[in-house]
């Protein structure tokens, strides 16, 4: 891996301890250009882990607490007459100038404030009055969800589940990393001793270079066939989206950059295949006794690996 | 010759369904097709491969290794691969012991790189012309010793004494034309069996000369007109021992002067054992035979118009005839009566119709018959091709493809003994090994995963010294597998993923 990544990781790691595998998964998706969601428990650390990437990149940072009244407008600015000019003045919002976007418990807005981050997350650029105006390089958004507690929440709709990249969740620190949390913060906050190690400039240059590495047709031809797979499964309703399979395809090449290569493997997309598909396939109602995770490990087991298939297509029937 | 065994068991059960159709049909058609079956490779050598570079695949063995430790016989003329050397002249044995690509060096220096393709040429060329020239010496020699039988009248009576005997099981002795071979039996058969001899060489000669594979074909055809017209008396288990041994030749392709040889002695062999311990078995063959003699001149009878020798059928066709001239006489006949002419007619004239369906299906199945012997080989020979292809990517320019095929092969060796760990990553499978290989197996495997993944899916030059480590840990796998895994498995191994010798 490179130096650069791993003084992130050392970096964020000081606030969160023991979660190094979520750490390098935000970090993929960093990579990647993807949004992420955060879908855990309250009080596990969703806020804190996003609040030290953005100081460990460098990129500006906002938060955004989402409540039924939170409105589009607050997002993504509005229009204000000017009495003295007699125009009218935009007002920018949250998401103008952002580079990091914490949407705290975005379950809990309504919807049409949800399909104001429709553009925003795919396009990267907000439309207001209709004047379009991108958003600043690069745009992520992390948004969190809890699990429990969901009385006046409502689900994302399925249209923006799909522009998450990834969906991941924290869970609970083991006894190590709890007591070493406890025992950074007696006096202190680690949060101020972080400080930052990858410039802007930088991340775009790494985001660059993940672009670059190499995806072969085998890799693409096992991509399309597990998705084909997802939307044959007998107890799935809505399988992987092509979307989903470009995002598959852009995690596997983040992730094989990670871990130091500039080529995706075969491994890299098994790998990054449960994060990224998981909350875009809707299984059906009669499809009781099963569930996401097993429909994808199923279909992991079933779909023939890129490395068995085609070569023994002068060996085996 | 432990690898012909395959032959022999598909080949008997063929031979024992051909054992019945015989039986029902009075045809010979296993006899034929152990007569012919040795011909496809003779054919294929002498008139189809001069641009086919696989030709003599089998002298140079493609295994990569060998168990046994003996020395290869030519080891001085070897020298290193020079890319741009043809894959056929690599020293697999040798190879694989020096761990380093060698090549055969041929006594002329004609393996200069670059100039490969001509060489190969030019050796097809020569070889096809000296086939050639073996095959009109062949005809030539059969046509003197021919000449010189005729000429001595001694030979000559042995001669016929012979034919004597070959169809004394068959009626057709006493009813056809066979009635000049009457002499006393007492002659001496030798220069009969030597002329059968030329015979047989003669026929592979004019297979060798003219031969394509129409020819062939029109040859098989004419000789199951032959046979089933005159019901020659070779029992049906002569035909499947035939066919048996021939089974094992046909699994090496290209034919050797040897097995030419051998295979006319055999024949001989064959021909002379019936001849003086069996001359009259397989009576119920001949009857059949017979039928489908009577059946043939009564059709033919039919169709000319000739008068049939039965007298159920003479009175037949005669109430026809005179039938038919009175109705050419007084054509004012009435309509009634013409009607009832006409469907005598065609009462009659029915069983032509159906005897010329039963005798196209008739032949038609022996063609099907004849052919389906050469099915398993044909497919046999698909999966070597296909292997030989695998194996040339082993030593192609690039070394990317090299690991490839050569980690496959170790994938199938492990998947084929240890089955059960279905669709994993091959990265993932040195996780799952077995426990009784050899020590650091697993570290070495997981190594050379990582450089196929590399081979596979990256764009990088590969070095070659990571495809010679592949190459070791295949040889290394094989050792430790062979002898591991249980016959089924051996089997499968070499037969059908043509793994191993």
């Amino acid at each position: 891996m490179r130096e650069q990544l791993e003084n992130v990781i050392a970096e964020v790691e000081k606030v969160i301890a023991g979660k190094r595998k979520v750490i390098e998964k935000i970090l993929t998706a960093l990579l990647a250009e993807g949004h992420i969601l955060l879908d855990d428990l309250p009080g596990v650390g969703k806020t804190t882990l996003a609040v030290a990437l953005s100081r460990t990149v460098g990129l500006s940072f906002r938060r955004v607490q989402f409540t039924p009244d939170v409105l589009p407008s607050d997002l993504m600015g509005f229009s204000v007459y000017n009495r003295e000019s007699g125009t009218f003045v935009y007002q920018p919002g949250a998401l103008i100038g952002t580079n990091l976007l914490l949407g705290d418990e975005i379950n809990r807005a309504s919807s049409k404030t949800q399909s104001a981050l429709l553009e925003a997350m795919e396009e990267r650029q907000v439309t207001v009055d209709g004047q379009t105006c991108s958003l600043a390089s690069p745009f992520l958004v992390i948004a969190t969800e809890n699990s429990v507690g969901t009385a006046g929440t409502q689900f994302l709709p399925y249209a923006q589940m799909d522009r998450f990249l990834v969906r991941l969740s924290l869970g609970y620190p083991d006894y190590e990393a709890q007591m070493k949390m406890l025992r950074d913060r007696r006096e202190r906050n680690p949060m101020d001793e972080v400080c930052c190690v990858l410039t802007r400039e930088e991340l775009q240059e790494l985001q660059r270079e993940v672009r670059s590495v190499t995806v072969k047709d085998a890799i693409l031809d096992y991509v399309t066939r597990l998705t084909m797979a997802s939307r044959e499964h007998e107890a799935v309703e809505v399988g992987i989206s092509p979307r989903g399979a470009l995002f598959m395809v852009r995690m596997a090449k983040a992730k094989a950059f990670l871990e130091g290569r500039d080529y995706v493997t075969g491994g890299d997309v098994q790998t990054v295949f449960g994060d990224v598909c998981a909350h875009r396939v809707l299984l059906k109602e009669s499809a009781e006794e099963t569930s996401v995770g097993r429909v994808l490990d199923e279909l992991l087991k079933k779909t023939e690996n890129p490395d068995r298939h085609g070569l023994f297509a002068g060996m085996k029937k | 010759m432990k690898k012909r065994w395959f032959g022999y068991g598909a080949w008997l059960l063929l031979a024992a369904c051909l054992y019945f159709f015989e039986n029902n049909t009075g045809t010979r058609v296993v006899l034929l097709c152990s007569l012919l079956l040795p011909m496809v490779p003779v054919l294929r050598t002498a008139f189809f491969s001069p641009d086919e570079p696989e030709k003599d695949e089998t002298r140079e063995s493609l295994t990569v290794r060998t168990f046994d430790a003996q020395e290869p016989e030519d080891s001085g003329d070897v020298r290193r691969y020079v890319p741009g050397d043809s894959v056929r002249r690599i020293h697999w044995k040798l190879s694989a012991k020096k761990d380093e690509l060698l090549v055969r060096e041929t006594a002329a220096g004609e393996a200069v790189c670059g100039q490969e393709k001509n060489v190969t040429r030019v050796d097809a060329g020569r070889k096809r012309k000296v086939s050639r020239q073996l095959a009109a010496a062949f005809a030539a020699g059969i046509l003197l010793c021919a000449l010189l039988l005729l000429l001595i009248p001694e030979a000559r009576h042995s001669m016929q004494g012979l034919l004597n005997r070959v169809f004394s099981a068959s009626e057709a002795v006493n009813s056809y034309v066979y009635s000049w071979f009457a002499v006393p039996e007492n002659q001496s058969v030798l220069p009969a069996a030597i002329l059968l001899l030329c015979a047989c060489m003669l026929l592979l000669g004019i297979t060798l000369v003219l031969g394509s594979r129409l020819t062939a074909l029109g040859i098989m055809a004419v000789c199951v007109l032959f046979q089933v017209y005159f019901g020659l008396a070779f029992p049906s288990w002569v035909n499947i021992l035939l066919g048996i041994l021939f089974a094992g030749w046909n699994l090496r392709r290209p034919v050797r002067r040897k097995e030419l040889a051998a295979f006319g002695a055999f024949i001989l062999l064959v021909t002379l054992m019936t001849v003086i311990f069996l001359p009259d078995v397989n009576a119920d063959t001949e009857a059949a035979s017979e039928k489908v003699r009577d059946r043939l001149t009564q059709m033919a009878e039919q169709i000319t118009g000739t008068v049939p020798e039965s007298p159920a059928g003479e009175t037949e066709t005669r109430h026809i005839h005179t039938r038919s001239l009175e109705n050419g006489d007084r054509e004012a006949e009435t309509e009634q009566e013409f009607r009832l002419v006409t469907v005598e007619e065609e009462q009659i004239s029915m069983p032509h119709w159906i005897n010329w369906v039963k005798m196209i299906l008739l032949l038609l199945l022996s063609v099907l018959v004849v052919a389906l012997p050469f099915t398993p080989f044909l497919l046999l020979n698909a999966r070597k091709k296909k292997a030989r292809e695998n194996r040339k990517a082993f030593v192609s320019e690039n070394v990317s493809e090299g690991i490839r095929a050569i980690f496959g092969q170790i994938v199938v060796w492990l998947e084929t003994v240890h089955p059960g760990a279905e669709n994993l990553l091959f990265r993932d499978r040195a996780g799952v090994l077995p426990e009784d290989l050899p020590e650091g197996y697993a570290e070495r495997f997981a190594r050379c995963a990582a450089d196929f993944e590399e081979a596979t899916y990256s764009l990088h030059p590969m070095p070659e010294e990571k495809r010679r480590n592949a190459m070791e840990l295949l040889k290394e796998t094989e050792t430790a597998l062979w002898n591991h895994s249980n016959r089924r498995q051996r089997f499968y191994l070499k037969y059908w993923m043509c793994l191993h010798e």
